[in-house]
């Protein structure tokens, strides 16, 4: 996929309390991913459910709408899980898809310190 | 009594945020920082609960998707608990879903807020719940209070009177009150005129109120009756209080009637222990009155005290 485009943050890093926030959620944010990795891996639905609410939730007041939209697909397939292949399948991706967002936004912000 | 500061808007209001996620707590944190709110966080909702009930905040932001006790299970239970029912509660929920707002407004929700949230739209909802619950609160502590005397009134009265009673009777606690008439009145009213008359009221209520203790309950009874609820007191030592009440209505000068002193009448009943009270509390009234009427046919600017039971306990008369 694309790296994601700087101007999805809706906060100003030139403004101290925006900067602070973004860089709270950037900070925690590796953890997170591991948990999104270990809950995806032990097939933990409910875990991987919570993770992606809670994201879904909090990622666009950080700043973050586009984690927050992916987070939001993967909850909404969750929910719909009905153990076919196709929709595991269908999770799987968006779970790839919302890790590798991820991880574009940290990597972006490690090269940028 | 009640404290002005209560009734104005200005104190800065406690905002409870239950959520278990660190991300909202973070985000709020920061984002209500403009606000004159001081924000307290937990992260489950059992815990959320025991702080609303240990610290009463004057807002609660309540999540709804927590493990454990949920966001509605929380929200009965605080409307359900005596402490923490008027407490305004906003619902925050990343559910946008119609059940659930008609779920969280049945079991007493103010309002509704779906995250992700615009914080903007938050904390104009925020202030708005604040404003309106201390709006109401004023209201109906208003409701409580009469407005000539600033003393409570007669509802209050007799609910807070039934409420002591019990209490007393429960806990085998002492219990007394006193029923107090201004001596001539009328006499004041008609000489001097009502303004005059109304000011003598407001005046001994202050009186009543400056010699009080915090625990006491200073209520205007009627016309130019007042009627002091005194928990924890014996009828001796609530004789001690009114007493002095009596004494400084009679050294009071009046500016619009210098020449004519007010004095005041008093009857009290009591029970040192509250186990013992076998009486109805309009029974227990009315034994104040009785002694209240012995303390006028005996004189008036007079104090008369007795134990419910019957043994008379003192009689002042000023010197």
């Amino acid at each position: 996929m694309n790296a994601p485009d700087p101007n999805a943050f809706s906060l100003d890093i030139n403004d101290s309390e925006d900067a602070e926030l973004i860089e709270y959620f950037l900070g925690e944010l590796p953890e997170r991913v591991d948990a999104i990795n270990q809950a995806s891996s032990s097939d933990d639905v409910e875990q991987l459910g919570r993770l992606a609410h809670q994201l879904k939730g909090a990622a666009p007041g950080f700043g973050f709408p586009l984690i927050g939209s992916a987070a939001a697909k993967l909850e909404g397939s969750i929910r719909a899980l009905d153990q076919s292949e196709e929709d595991v399948n269908l999770v799987r991706a968006e779970v790839e898809n919302l890790i590798s967002l991820c991880q574009s936004y940290i990597s972006q912000s490690k090269n940028s310190h | 009594m009640v404290d002005p500061k209560d009734l104005q808007l200005d104190t800065t209001p406690v905002v409870l945020l239950i959520d278990d996620s660190q991300f909202v707590h973070r985000l709020l944190d920061a984002r209500m920082r403009s606000e004159s709110i001081s924000l307290i966080g937990e992260f489950n909702g059992k815990n959320g609960f025991e702080r609303a009930v240990e610290d009463s905040p004057a807002l609660i932001l309540l999540d709804l998707d927590m493990p454990v006790m949920d966001g509605f299970e929380t929200l009965r239970a605080l409307k359900e608990e005596a402490k923490t029912k008027d407490i305004p509660v906003i619902v925050l929920s990343g559910m946008d879903s119609s059940q659930d707002k008609v779920t969280a407004f049945d079991l007493g929700a103010i309002d509704f807020v779906t995250k992700p949230f615009e914080l903007t739209e938050l904390r104009a909802r925020v202030r708005s719940s604040l404003k309106m619950s201390a709006l109401m609160k004023m209201l109906s502590q208003k409701a409580q209070i009469d407005g000539l005397s600033e003393l409570y009134n007669r509802s209050f009265f007799d609910d807070r009177f039934k409420e002591e009673y019990d209490r007393a009777i429960r806990h085998g606690h002492p219990l007394s009150i006193a029923l107090m008439d201004l001596d001539h009145f009328k006499s004041i009213n008609d000489t001097f005129g009502h303004p005059a008359g109304d000011t003598v009221i407001a005046g001994v209520a202050k009186i009543a109120v400056q010699e009080c203790r915090s625990s006491d309950i200073a209520c205007r009874y009627g016309g130019e009756e007042f009627v002091l609820i005194m928990p924890e007191t014996s009828p001796a030592d609530a004789f001690t209080l009114c007493d002095r009440i009596r004494e400084r209505c009679e050294a009071t000068t009046w500016a619009q009637h210098p020449g004519r002193p007010v004095t005041i009448s008093i009857g009290i009943v009591g029970a040192t222990d509250g186990a013992g009270i076998q009486c109805t509390p309009a029974a227990m009234i009315e034994l104040a009155d009785r002694n209240l009427y012995d303390a006028k046919k005996s004189g008036r600017n007079m104090v008369r005290a007795s134990d419910i039971n019957g043994a008379q306990v003192k009689i002042a008369k000023a010197s």
